[in-house]
């Protein structure tokens, strides 16, 4: 009897996309998946209407910003964009599908053969900005649906109760499904791409991504490989895990049916075949799989064209207005940035990271140009600024959140405006600010109530601007020499190394405000003649 | 004793009540009573809204008081068929799974006739989510024929159709899917218009099948089914299927249409028709050419394949429309046992709330859009309905105005004759189904009289002729059908009830 030899792991992936339009995909009624939905401030049942309540004589009428933004992700990820695409109905009975069938695409979906290329994470699971390897990812399909309402088990508030109940706020939401190949071969690599997803979704604006909110839900069809001793090479069956929503669950699944799958293979000896499939749900507190459809019953869901729909017609106007209004995507400008500004890679990748600080970031650049910096070193000296005194204070702010609050608190969401970095810049350049009070500055523009300010004046006003004043500095070396006197003669014996305490008294005496360059000189002067 | 007349034609009663010689609450009254009158013998209404009814006309006639302009069917009593949703009132469709269901919003078409000044006398009843030709398949039991109580109206539009026969009331609206209009009108001796798919919004409309679906007006005289149409059609936004373009229903009304030339299709004398119906459809003939039309014969080679396609598309897509109706959200839901779960629920809920033709036809069309018959039976329809499109897009090709057939092979039948055998139910739709397939406008006028005798009982019941157009010519069917009514007195017999 020969022995397994090797495992080789094989997934691809679905993702569910919840995409941010205002309304659902087929009605008027707020979409919960949008930037504005306050989940906190809704009531169960409350975003609802005829359609979406499947009340008889509603009908679907098609929501064209939910297309035109399944076609930007389809753009992004390389698809081609069908010119016409159809919607049909794929039934089947639930308690959270209200008209008993799911409008769908099933043989014409909106984009379609498309292929990107990700970087690829090294041992650590992590991307090595300085040195990677890409892979690229073939996308089968990505196709426009809606979603199903909510069946909850248990009363608000957790009280138990022996029925369910459903909540139709999340249904017709428009839902994007992206297919991928099986081309995967690792459980990282399948995280590092979804997380390359989620940016991409967010750049685009189409969604926030916020994985706890179900704004993405990914399902991993996974099967392995197994080499024998003899040779022989033999697939187990396809498990797919349905609705992961974290990339801790996505890891998780995985790597417990990588190594599960070869056991499960000993055991009951089910290779891969038609109708062998087989659909996992995830326990994310015993971090294991579990069963809950065994052999996929070649389910009948009857697709048919819904007559209720007319084809959506994608003309080439609209296909060439839509590829226009995709922003440049975070790979693009990671590398503009390590190009062109001369960043390091580990910040390149800090910035890009989320898309609304890359956004406030290149606002930031274009304000420092606009006020005077010199255009080569803005880049690297608003990422300077917002990596050093922005993390900094977001950092402190994320930690101080409210107890059980994962909020992190952003760099862009600080309160300090691009045009106020960019005056701290320029006053930067022209040696008017000292680096610490360049700091100091940026923390008092960041307090509430300062959105407005002129960051000139209030340096002004504070006396943070550095003091170009002879008599000035004169009085501060004095005192500085006076209060340092065993410093003062070594430096006047010739020993250099005891300047640094005089420059840091007269630092002080001057409030940071002394032209740091000049003090050394100054002092020297004044005790070497 | 009233001597208002709340079945007089549209214009009269418009132009009475603008003049303040009745009030729109005196029409509305006279409807309701006369309603209320006929219910027991003909079974015309689910219910009736008396209140909403009498609140209705008071504001038209305080509008008039006020001079204030009123619609075009100011005053004017109608009656909906009981599958559009109204704000008020039960929507049942005539089945138990929705007997007891409240539409919280009102279908476009009904919501056009309410702004136009018309006034809801109350749901008319019809075959269960209008499946069947006789107006039997209903869970409020049968409507009956004002022509002979002992037939049926037809259907499924059965109450719209007996309360305008009946002058109940001027004008009701009916939905036509392979015939319900255009049948039951020519059983019951009116006028019907199943409108081009699209005219008319079907927002609000409770789906039996999505492709084939139109609202339509049943009148007295075709001046009434011009304004019925004028007011119901138009796009809607709520309706991803309804038409841009425009009809101008009303123009040229009683202008004849230069150089007439309607098509007989081979097809149309059939074996299959009565002797009184073949006499009507050759009697019509003969008057359309003492009017100067040239008849032509056309050929419409897969009419035959028309109900076979029929009865393939519409189960599929009444099997997907109907699926909503599981007991989780609104109407019925069935009692459980002990330890029955949630496809106990659906399934019990279904068989108690659904009559056996809707059933059957949910199983007909669930089996069609099954994997593995989908193409032989589905993809097949579809086919045989784009050659019927073809065969009448060549006959009007052939320089033919309209189309002139039967609306069906014969007149009202007996009740309970025919629903033991679906087969022999379904060809009643031979003459319509392709008008529906096809998303032409079909209109039925009053064409003659048979004398039958069943069982001994001899009767005299109307005939129906059809009239069949291209693609938004509502206006040329109109204005033939005048030419016909002013050469014809069937339109203006009455059935004594």
């Amino acid at each position: 009897m020969a022995e397994i030899a090797s495992v080789q792991l094989k997934v691809g992936l679905e993702i569910h996309v919840q995409l941010a339009t205002r309304t659902k995909m087929f009605c008027r009624a707020p979409s919960v998946a949008c930037r504005e939905f306050d989940h906190k401030q809704s009531e169960p049942n409350s975003c609802i209407d005829p359609l979406v309540l499947g009340l008889p004589g509603s009908l679907p009428v098609i929501n064209r910003e939910a297309v035109q933004m399944a076609m930007m992700v389809g753009l992004a990820l390389g698809c081609s964009i069908a010119p016409l695409t159809r919607w049909d109905r794929k039934s089947y009975f639930y308690p959270d599908l209200p008209k008993s069938y799911q409008i769908s695409q099933y043989d014409l979906p909106l984009c379609f053969d498309g292929a990107i290329d990700m970087p690829l994470p090294g041992e650590d699971g992590r991307v090595n900005w300085d040195d990677y390897d890409t892979k690229r990812i073939g996308i089968i399909r990505a196709h426009l649906e809606e979603d199903a309402g909510k069946l909850l088990h248990e009363a608000p508030g957790g009280l138990p109760i022996d029925y369910s109940i459903v909540d139709l706020n999340r249904a017709g939401c428009p839902l994007l499904e992206i297919v991928t190949h099986p081309d995967f071969t690792t459980a990282d690599e399948v995280v590092a791409f979804a997380q390359m997803l989620r940016n991409i979704c967010r750049f685009l604006g189409v969604s926030e991504g916020v994985l706890q909110k179900g704004h993405m839900r990914f399902e991993p069809n996974i099967n392995t490989v197994i080499t024998l001793t003899d040779g022989r090479l033999v697939k187990t069956s396809i498990v797919e895990v349905k609705n992961l929503n974290s990339f801790k669950a996505v890891r998780g699944a995985i790597e417990y049916e990588f190594a599960e799958q070869p056991k499960r293979w000993q055991r009951e000896k089910v290779e891969m075949s038609p109708g062998s499939k087989s659909t996992r749900g995830w326990d994310d507190v015993k971090m294991q799989t579990v069963l809950q459809r065994e052999k996929e019953e070649a389910a009948d869901y009857r697709y048919f064209p819904d007559p209720d729909l007319l084809p959506v017609v994608v003309d080439k106007n609209w296909l060439e207005q839509t590829r226009a209004s995709i922003p440049q995507l975070p790979m693009a400008r990671l590398k503009r940035y390590i190009d062109d500004f001369g960043l390091h890679a580990k910040e390149a990748a800090a910035l890009v990271d989320e898309r609304d600080v890359c956004f406030f970031y290149e606002e930031c650049i274009a304000a420092a140009k606009q006020a005077g910096v010199e255009s080569g070193k803005a880049g690297k000296a608003v990422a300077n600024v917002l990596l050093q005194s922005g993390a900094k204070r977001a950092n402190e702010r994320s930690a101080g959140a409210s107890a059980g609050s994962t909020e992190q608190v952003l760099i862009s969401d600080l309160g300090i405006m691009p045009k106020q970095v960019g005056q701290i810049l320029a006053m930067r350049e022209r040696g008017e600010l000292g680096s610490n009070a360049a700091d100091e500055l940026f923390g008092l523009l960041c307090e509430p109530g300062q959105a407005a300010t002129d960051a000139q004046a209030l340096a002004q006003q504070r006396g943070m601007l550095i003091v170009r004043d002879d008599a000035a500095m004169g009085r501060w070396c004095d005192e500085a020499i006076a209060q340092n006197a065993k410093a003062a003669e070594d430096v006047k014996a010739g020993k250099d190394a005891a300047i640094g305490r005089l420059v840091g008294a007269v630092m002080k005496l001057s409030g940071g405000r002394a032209d740091a360059a000049g003090v050394r000189e100054a002092l020297i002067k004044k005790l070497r003649g | 004793m009233s001597t208002i007349d709340p079945g007089a034609p549209i214009l009269d009663t418009r132009e009475r009540v603008t003049a303040r010689k009745v009030s729109a609450a005196e029409m509305a009254r006279a409807a309701l009573d006369r309603a209320q009158a006929l219910q027991k013998t003909l079974n015309a209404f689910v219910d009736l809204f008396p209140d909403q009814a009498m609140e209705q006309a008071r504001a038209v006639d305080a509008r008039i008081a006020r001079g204030e302009p009123v619609g075009a069917l100011a005053g004017v009593p109608v009656a909906i068929k009981d599958n559009m949703s109204l704000a008020y009132g039960r929507t049942t469709c005539c089945s138990r799974i929705l007997e007891n269901y409240r539409a919280p919003y009102t279908a476009t078409a009904v919501q056009k006739l309410i702004d136009a000044g018309a006034i809801i006398v109350g749901k008319t009843t019809m075959d269960e989510f209008a499946m069947g030709s006789s107006g039997e398949h209903s869970c409020f039991g049968p409507t009956r024929n004002p022509w002979d109580l002992s037939r049926v109206p037809g259907g499924s539009s059965s109450g719209s159709t007996a309360a305008v026969a009946a002058g109940i009331v001027p004008a009701s609206l009916g939905s036509d899917t392979g015939g319900s209009i255009r049948q039951p009108a020519g059983l019951c001796g009116i006028y019907g218009l199943k409108p081009t798919y699209g005219l008319v919004s079907r927002y609000g409309l409770v789906a039996f099948a999505s492709s084939l679906d139109q609202i339509g007006p049943l009148t007295r005289t075709v001046d009434d089914l011009a304004a019925m149409l004028s007011v119901i059609m138009g796009h809607d936004d709520m309706d991803s299927t309804s038409a841009t373009a425009h009809v101008d229903a009303m123009r040229d009304l009683h202008t004849p249409v230069d150089g007439l030339t309607l098509g007989v299709p081979r097809q149309a004398r059939s074996t299959a028709n009565t002797p009184g119906v073949a006499a009507a459809l050759e009697a019509g003939i003969k008057t359309f050419r003492d009017l100067g039309a040239r008849i032509i014969d056309i050929d419409l080679p897969h009419i035959d394949h028309g109900i076979a396609a029929y009865y393939i598309i519409a189960p599929a897509e009444a099997s997907s429309n109907l699926a909503r109706f599981d007991g989780v959200r609104y109407g019925r839901r069935a009692q459980l046992g002990p330890g029955e779960d949630l496809m106990a629920l659906y399934c019990k809920s279904r068989s108690e709330g659904f009559g056996p033709e809707v059933q059957r036809r949910i199983m007909l069309g669930t089996h069609v859009l099954s994997s593995g018959y989908f193409d032989a039976y589905y993809l097949t329809a579809l086919k045989v309905r784009r050659l019927i499109k073809n065969d009448y897009d060549a006959a009007f090709k052939q320089g033919c105005h309209a189309i002139l057939m039967p609306s069906s092979p014969s007149p009202a039948f007996t009740l309970g004759s025919k629903t033991s055998d679906p087969l022999a139910m379904y060809l009643e739709d031979v003459y319509t189904v392709g008008v529906n397939l096809a998303g032409l406008p079909g209109l039925t006028m009053p064409g003659g009289f048979e004398k039958v005798t069943d069982n001994g009982r001899a009767a005299e019941l109307p005939v129906g002729l059809q009239l069949v157009g291209p693609a938004l010519g509502e206006n040329t069917l109109l204005r033939i059908a005048a030419m016909f009514a002013d050469r014809t007195t069937w339109h203006t017999r009455r059935p004594a009830i």
